[in-house]
């Protein structure tokens, strides 16, 4: 039998309500590049940062060559030989590449409690140089570098000192096809000299080139763990994607016609590095998706038509000939906006539940600049009371609420305004199944009294299972559109996000 | 019976206040708590001298200015800023008053309520528009403005025309702080901007996505606090005479000192409530006469005014929203 050198035994993790991992064994041998797969929320993050001592565990236990790991933070996973390249930027900007690349082991140049930069530079010019990435100066500032070579550096910073596993995490998708082909040539090497990577991506065609082993997640839990020569793309997506839907929570009707009536038309919708060149149509009484995944700039999208970005340039244009540029342009055009951010960007969380269900309908609650108290209080109750938010009274303050019942209150302020066009970003994130059906189903009933809806959503399911009409973007393009067919499947989603 | 029934309430009422079912209904009680137990222990302190009314007079001609600017700066803490410029904007603003004291009073007024403005809108179009911190925009407003102050009066004190003193009259200045203080309140509490106000505290990203115009209505904030203390610099030059490089100065801390004394979040947002300006103001008055009266000398009362004020703020600040002061 080959070597063990990291045992994951029974990992659960919990967000609030949502159990991210759950019951996860998994074994790691020395000298294999495992794969990682998923669907977003699948869990494949959440776990890799509990083994890098990002995240605390709920409950289980990683052991890494026989010994349990305890670490707290992400300085002792290195120590202990586990080191992590990150989805997001992992360098720090305002200090230089070198200082980057010894973060947290600084300690190897500091003689009598002073730093030695010209060892330290030189010792970080000789890394890179071995790296092949010698265009790379070890004392320039971090900033005078791109995106790429950050990542490079990062590279260097998370190998240098030959951890015993190292962690690749949604890495590949920021790197051109050179920095790509650098990383692969990293992880070979790593795994000749008998280190184990664990690599995540959502290029199936990369992870089944460059791994031994994958491993499948599918709502925190374990699917399978297959043998990277004996699958294919197809076997991977099944695996990812598995289970049937769960018609009852979706809207059952298929075949129907979407309305002629354009509602509202967006042209050449850009936002700087987040959009670019957005053209579609909105038509009465339809629920419109936009999917694909995370980083494509969907999210802005609904940003964008609210008229809450920044530097944004195109027009959304509605049925009465107005466009909308600012966030009252869009309140005021009967346009409501449900962020994907609803703690900061939907809610004011320190404030009661009557307040954030007024604020957006204030101009209406008021006669002649005066703000009428029993309006007010009429209106915040019979709202909260629509979406049966489960509260001790409309002074209750937001924060005190679950995410589903804040969600509701969110859907409680724009009811409220009657708006005609509902711009809802990942309204089910992080809501439990019950609290979600409410939502599908006050959705379709929005649907009914002639309401249009975009939602933008994560989650390729709901969108197959709610949506008349699918939009998948990447990259900030729109890369593919489905109309609704009982015959749609995941697989015909995914093809176009990745 | 209806005895009975009046013992019933009044027990639910005790129940009420002693078992606090309403944690935030005790926060709210707090200041005012705290202004009965000043009054009593400093009673006790200066065998009830402080309770003549000698001594009251003396606190309420302290009262009204800053009672005034509190009630003005009320609003820009409940944004979520703060305003450190108040002092030389009275400095200034007196100053205006007094040269225009000699051609007309309501002219003198009504130019010292615009110079306030003008400094308040100064303070928010510079925090607005570049993105400053408000206390950042306002310290350096401050000495900007003192600056001037002291230009204006580097030959001698500018002195008002003497007849101003005739406005120096207790019901005048209580009459006039009243309507101040009722016309804020009516603002904040009947009309949309009060709720508006809260929210920008409370959450400005999800006030801003709730249609609320946040960079305006922070303006204007700055611009209303301004144009208030300006019109105090009016019962400030009637009560002084004549104005000197000094006047005013740490108005600003005693506004802070006194709000949040009244139970004001320094962080703003929802939890507010207008009766800080009163209870606040009160206390900060009562406080700095007493200590006066029990023999602190200057440097001691400073010392426990300090240690009071850090004392309040770590007691009621609220960890759980706590964000830079914006």
């Amino acid at each position: 039998m080959e070597e063990m050198v990291l045992q994951a035994k029974n990992i659960s993790k919990s967000f609030g309500i949502t159990r991210a991992v759950r019951n996860v064994s998994l074994d790691f041998k020395k000298g294999e590049i495992r794969g990682l797969i998923g669907e977003n929320g699948s869990g494949k993050s959440t776990f890799v940062s509990m083994l890098a001592g990002i995240l605390p565990i709920d409950k289980g236990s990683f052991i890494l060559e026989d010994e349990e790991l305890k670490i707290k933070n992400q300085v002792e996973a290195n120590r202990k030989g586990i080191s992590i390249i990150v989805q997001e930027m992992g360098t720090l900007p305002g200090i230089t590449v070198a200082d980057n690349i010894f973060l947290g082991s600084e300690n190897q140049f500091i003689k009598f409690g002073i730093k030695k930069t010209s060892s330290m530079n030189r010792a970080a010019a000789k890394l890179l140089e071995q790296y092949g990435f010698g265009h790379i100066s070890a004392s320039t500032m971090i900033d005078h570098y791109n995106f790429e070579d950050r990542k490079l550096i990062e590279i260097v910073k998370a190998t240098h000192f030959n951890p015993k596993i190292l962690i690749i995490d949604e890495t590949t998708t920021a790197l051109s096809q050179y920095g790509r082909e650098e990383l692969y040539k990293h992880m070979e090497r790593f795994k000749n000299n008998g280190r184990t990577v664990i690599f995540i991506s959502h290029d199936l065609t990369e992870v089944l080139e460059h791994t031994d082993y994958i491993s499948v997640l599918r709502d925190g839990e374990l699917i399978d763990t297959v043998e990277s020569n004996n699958v294919n793309e197809d076997d991977l997506k099944r695996l990812m994607v598995g289970r049937e839907l769960k018609s009852r929570y979706y809207r059952t009707d298929f075949g129907g016609n979407i309305s002629g009536e354009v509602v509202m038309s967006v042209e050449n919708l850009t936002v700087p590095e987040e959009i670019d060149e957005i053209n579609f149509e909105l038509h009465k009484g339809e629920i419109l998706g936009f999917g694909g995944l995370s980083e494509c700039g969907m999210h802005e999208v609904g940003k964008a038509i609210f008229g809450a970005s920044f530097d944004r340039s195109g027009t959304v244009k509605l049925e009465n000939g107005k466009t909308v540029n600012s966030v009252p342009d869009a309140i005021k055009n009967s346009i409501a906006y449900a962020s994907k951010d609803r703690d900061n960007e939907s809610l004011v969380c320190n404030s009661s539940i009557r307040d954030n269900i007024c604020l957006p309908s204030i101009g209406d609650l008021s006669q002649n600049g005066i703000l009428s108290s029993k309006k007010m209080n009429e209106h915040a109750l019979k709202h909260a009371q629509l979406v049966s938010v489960k509260m001790t009274g409309i002074d209750q303050f937001v924060s005190d609420l679950s995410g589903g019942n804040k969600q509701k209150v969110v859907l409680a302020r724009w009811l409220g305004k009657d708006s005609d066009i509902l711009v809802l970003d990942s309204p089910t994130r992080g809501i439990d199944v019950k609290v979600k059906a409410d939502i599908y189903e006050m959705m379709s009933d929005l649907k009914r009294k002639g309401k249009s809806i975009i939602m933008i959503s994560e989650e390729i399911q709901e969108l197959i299972g709610m949506c008349d009409r699918v939009i998948i973007m990447k990259s900030g393009k729109i890369s593919g559109e489905f109309l609704r067919d009982e015959q749609l499947g995941e697989e015909d989603l995914i093809k176009k996000m990745v | 019976m209806s005895e009975q029934k009046t013992f019933e309430n009044s027990r639910k009422f005790l129940g009420k206040v002693i078992n606090a079912p309403d944690k935030q209904a005790l926060r709210t009680m707090m200041p005012l708590v705290g202004l009965i137990a000043i009054i009593v222990i400093f009673a006790f302190l200066t065998d009830m001298k402080i309770v003549q009314t000698k001594s009251i007079n003396l606190i309420l001609s302290q009262v009204y200015v800053l009672m005034i600017a509190c009630s003005g700066v009320f609003m820009v803490m409940t944004v979520g800023g703060l305003d450190f410029s108040q002092g030389s904007l009275l400095g200034l603003s007196s100053i205006v008053i007094s040269y225009l004291s000699f051609h007309s009073m309501p002219l003198a007024i009504v130019a010292g309520i615009v110079t306030g403005a003008l400094i308040g809108a100064f303070n928010g179009l510079i925090h607005v528009a570049f993105k400053i911190p408000s206390f950042i925009v306002t310290i350096c407003s401050m000495f900007l403005f003192r600056g001037i102050c002291a230009y204006l009066t580097t030959d001698a004190p500018v002195a008002a025309k003497t007849t101003i003193t005739v406005f120096n009259e207790t019901w005048i200045n209580l009459s006039l702080t009243f309507a101040v203080l009722l016309i804020v309140f009516l603002v904040f509490r009947f009309t949309k901007l009060g709720i508006s106000l809260k929210a920008i505290g409370a959450g400005e990203t999800a006030a801003r996505f709730s249609g609320i115009r946040t960079k305006r209505i922070k303006f204007l904030v700055f611009a209303a606090a301004g144009a208030i203390t300006g019109f105090a610099a009016f019962l400030n030059v009637a009560k002084v005479g004549s104005i000197t490089a000094t006047s005013g100065s740490q108005l600003e801390t005693q506004i802070l000192i006194a709000l949040v004394l009244g139970g004001l979040p320094i962080m703003g947002g929802a939890k507010v409530h207008y009766s800080s300006v009163i209870v606040g103001t009160l206390m900060f008055c009562i406080l700095q006469n007493g200590l006066v009266m029990v023999g602190l000398d200057s440097a001691e009362q400073q010392l426990v005014k300090g240690i009071i004020f850090v004392l309040v703020v770590a007691l009621t600040i609220d960890r759980r929203s706590l964000r830079v002061i914006k």
